[in-house]
């Protein structure tokens, strides 16, 4: 029994060498997997992404030339809603009263006379954002028609409820912040003053940065019409995070329908 | 792993065809994972609404 026992001992010791030695290569191995997915992860948002954004941009840079040249342009008289008013901090709301009935431009003065465009079929590239004071967006980044998550994986995305560049309104554009190429990247560093320039079939339209705000993604008022012309440019906040949501509001301040909505 | 290549069915050359296979399903999976969680966890375009 004493002999038998003593021959077992060994036998138990090297057991459970082995167990703990299995239990270590089975951590070693899943750490090394972890790490690698990780990695995988990592290269694939930062490098993949962008490099896909990068080749849908050459194609849809020549896609956006191609809708200028042959986009029809047409004028059309420019009349505001009479029943709306506009508030202290430029937004423009329902009034009470308003019958929905339309004004024309006051009496006696010129009438005004707006350029437009009719708007491109969803995914389309149909204009082309640039920020001089951003490096990556001083040659400019393409946009399509619609904010589908495929839209944007290919550029900037314009929401179709929303009027478009150097219009009347409140155009809403939408980009990536850190994935997809990434176009608003730096768009916390814009100051009040800043120019956003859109190039659209009807000209290029500048923009004047007025105010740079924080918000929750739930925040649609962001995209309420405001009097004048307004670009807002939205995108996700803080870097690496969809939490919240980074807005760019800009006016109108030079193109070819300047004179006319401001005049 | 290598015992479940070991005891794939059929000569060497469909052991690896099936390799490769299952490999290349498994990375394409991984790169949807990837890209779903990109889209709705880290950056989803700054979509609003």
């Amino acid at each position: 029994m004493d002999d038998s026992a003593a021959a077992s001992e060994p036998n138990a010791g090297t057991r459970a060498t082995g167990a703990v030695m299995r239990a270590i290569r089975i951590v070693g191995w899943t750490a090394i997997v972890s790490g690698l997915l990780i990695l995988g992860f990592v290269a694939q948002q930062l490098f993949v992404t962008t490099w896909f954004a990068e080749q849908q941009q050459d194609a849809l840079a020549e896609e956006a030339q191609e809708h200028f040249a042959t986009t029809e342009v047409a004028e059309v008289a420019y009349v505001r809603p009479a029943s709306q008013t506009t508030t202290e901090d430029g937004t423009v709301v329902d009034s009470p009263n308003g019958d929905g009935s339309q004004v024309s431009t006051p009496e006696g003065s010129e009438p005004r006379t707006l350029l437009v465009e009719e708007a491109a079929p969803e995914g389309e590239a149909f204009a082309v954002v640039r920020v001089p004071s951003i490096e990556r967006l001083e040659e400019g980044w393409t946009v399509v028609e619609g904010v589908g998550v495929r839209d944007l994986k290919n550029g900037a995305g314009h929401m179709p409820t929303t009027p478009l560049p150097g219009l009347p309104g409140n155009s809403v554009i939408s980009g990536h912040r850190t994935t997809y190429g990434a176009p608003f990247h730096e768009f916390d560093t814009l100051e009040v003053g800043d120019i956003i320039e859109v190039d659209t079939a009807i000209g290029t339209h500048t923009y004047g940065v007025r105010e740079v705000q924080i918000v929750r993604p739930t925040d649609v008022w962001v995209t309420d019409p405001r009097e004048g012309s307004w670009l807002t440019l939205t995108t996700c906040h803080p870097k690496f995070s969809s939490r919240q949501r980074l807005i760019v509001f800009a006016e109108l301040v030079d193109g070819p329908n300047y004179e006319a909505i401001y005049a | 792993m290598k015992q479940w290549f070991i005891d794939l069915p059929g000569p060497m050359v469909a052991k690896v065809i099936v390799a490769v296979v299952v490999a290349l399903v498994a990375l394409v999976a991984l790169f949807f994972i990837y890209d779903w969680i990109g889209n709705n966890l880290l950056d989803t375009g700054g979509t609003i609404g």
